[in-house]
């Protein structure tokens, strides 16, 4: 049984609009199983992160693992993003609160242990009406803090509302046409409203109203292409987003019109 | 994360959205302004015809774009292309009120402080060129050619970054663009991604 601790290490530059922490889910690490750690964000009021595709302007946290020899980190799990802004200039991130986790595996003959000693090198940049750069050493410590017990607790809600694949039963298609992407889903269901994020920066306009129109199994929504698109492209991933812990992950082939 | 969420604009029926023309669509005309520098002078790019001109959004409080003026890469940049016939036109769409708003006589102190040497400095508080060529961020460059088309859409360079130290190194996407057009080949990366601080305009 795993201990309900984690551990951390926070840095709060003053002035810096946001603490990050270094955090663990778990106390201990078991063989062949990844341990959990993520960068927790807490961000002063009106100031944001931005999403893996920041949108317009921004970007997002780099984080550089420093892990013990047979440590690997897989890919951090990017929560659902909002929308950032609403003029011309439109970006995608995180406001409040946000945990960016990641799993680190260890070599698999090891015996359960102690956290192993890793720490990350993050650089991010944090924006208002104005932005300012940061950056952060964080480490695992091995001192533990009184507020731990939430952690598991967190991870936990971060990981249940996390983007999840597309339904089995979903066909998603999209159909390039001169100014417009329409991104169709085949649900199965009808939908009240649908919001469509995109994983890759310069393939739609962040900044343009995205038109939603139901169907009898689905929806179709109306993307505007971005004036940096110039070539075909052949896929069109992103989130579907229905509401917060409601969003999808998909990647639709585009066929030309 | 916080808890209220987008509103989402659910639109009856089958409703196109609006045919909204591109902004400032690569290997299209550019669009035509007229805008005021920092003398008091009047530019319209029409005027311009028969050569290259570069439009960079500015604005000296934003991290990326002090980047690149404190490492001295943009004021490079500006001396190397004005020197051989580019017209380097930096813009400023900041607001009144908001960062990077100057006054004519305040950039002009700036430009020299910062050994700065674009052809001027239009100033364009109401953002009405901004949103003419839909510029997002600072800095973000546009690059016109002789005959008027827009060639670049993009980026500075290929670091995302507001760190000094990535200047060096990086593939100069400006550079590259103009180097190509000037000898007659096509642009090999017409657009990119602008990375930077969100252009200030009015609310």
């Amino acid at each position: 049984m795993l201990a309900f601790v984690g551990r951390s290490n926070a840095q709060s530059p003053a002035q810096s609009h946001l603490k990050v922490e270094l955090i663990s889910e778990e106390a201990t690490s078991a063989p062949g199983q990844p341990l959990w750690v993520g960068l927790l964000f807490q961000l002063d009021q009106g100031w944001h992160i931005y999403w893996q595709n920041p949108g317009d302007s921004g970007q997002p946290p780099k984080i550089q693992w420093e892990l013990p020899a047979g440590f690997v980190a897989g890919p951090i799990r990017w929560p659902q993003p909002i929308r950032l802004g609403g003029g011309s200039v439109v970006d995608y991130g995180y406001e409040g609160q946000v945990l960016l986790m990641a799993p680190i595996k260890g070599p698999s003959t090891r015996n359960t242990t102690p956290l192993p000693n890793l720490s990350a090198d993050v650089k991010y940049i944090v924006c208002r009406d104005v932005c300012i750069p940061g950056k952060a050493h964080l480490t695992l410590s091995d001192s533990v803090g009184a507020a731990w017990g939430s952690w598991r607790t967190l991870f936990e809600q971060t990981r249940a509302q996390l983007p999840k694949p597309a339904p089995a039963g979903w066909k998603v298609t999209a159909v390039s046409a001169k100014q417009n992407f329409v991104l169709s889903v085949q649900a199965r269901s009808q939908v009240g409203g649908a919001s469509f994020f995109p994983l890759e920066p310069s393939q739609i306009d962040n900044s343009s109203p995205q038109d939603f129109e139901p169907t009898h199994n689905g929806f179709r929504l109306i993307l505007k292409k971005s004036d940096q698109l110039t070539e075909p492209i052949r896929t069109l991933k992103g989130l579907i987003v229905f509401g917060p812990g409601r969003a999808f992950e998909i990647s639709a082939p585009v066929a030309s019109q | 994360m916080r808890k209220g969420f987008v509103a989402f604009a659910v639109i009856g029926f089958a409703l196109m959205a609006p045919s909204l023309g591109w902004a400032a669509r690569v290997g299209a005309p550019a669009p035509d302004f007229t805008a005021t520098d920092t003398n008091g002078q009047v530019h319209k790019l029409s005027e311009y015809q028969g050569k290259f001109v570069v439009l960079e959004w500015t604005n000296r409080g934003c991290p990326y774009t002090q980047k690149h003026y404190n490492s001295g890469n943009m004021q490079r940049l500006q001396r190397e292309w004005t020197s051989r016939g580019v017209v380097w036109l930096t813009v400023i769409s900041s607001a009144p009120g908001k960062q990077g708003y100057v006054t004519a006589s305040e950039e002009n102190a700036y430009l020299k402080q910062a050994n700065a040497a674009p052809t001027a400095v239009l100033l364009d508080p109401s953002g009405t060129l901004g949103h003419m060529y839909d510029a997002k961020t600072t800095p973000h460059i546009f690059i016109i050619n002789p005959k008027g088309s827009l060639i670049y859409n993009g980026a500075i360079d290929d670091r995302p970054t507001t760190d000094v130290s990535d200047v060096s190194g990086a593939k100069n996407y400006v550079s590259i663009a103009l180097e190509e057009a000037i000898s007659g080949k096509p642009v090999s990366t017409p657009t990119s991604r602008p990375y930077g601080c969100s252009v200030k305009y009015a609310d």
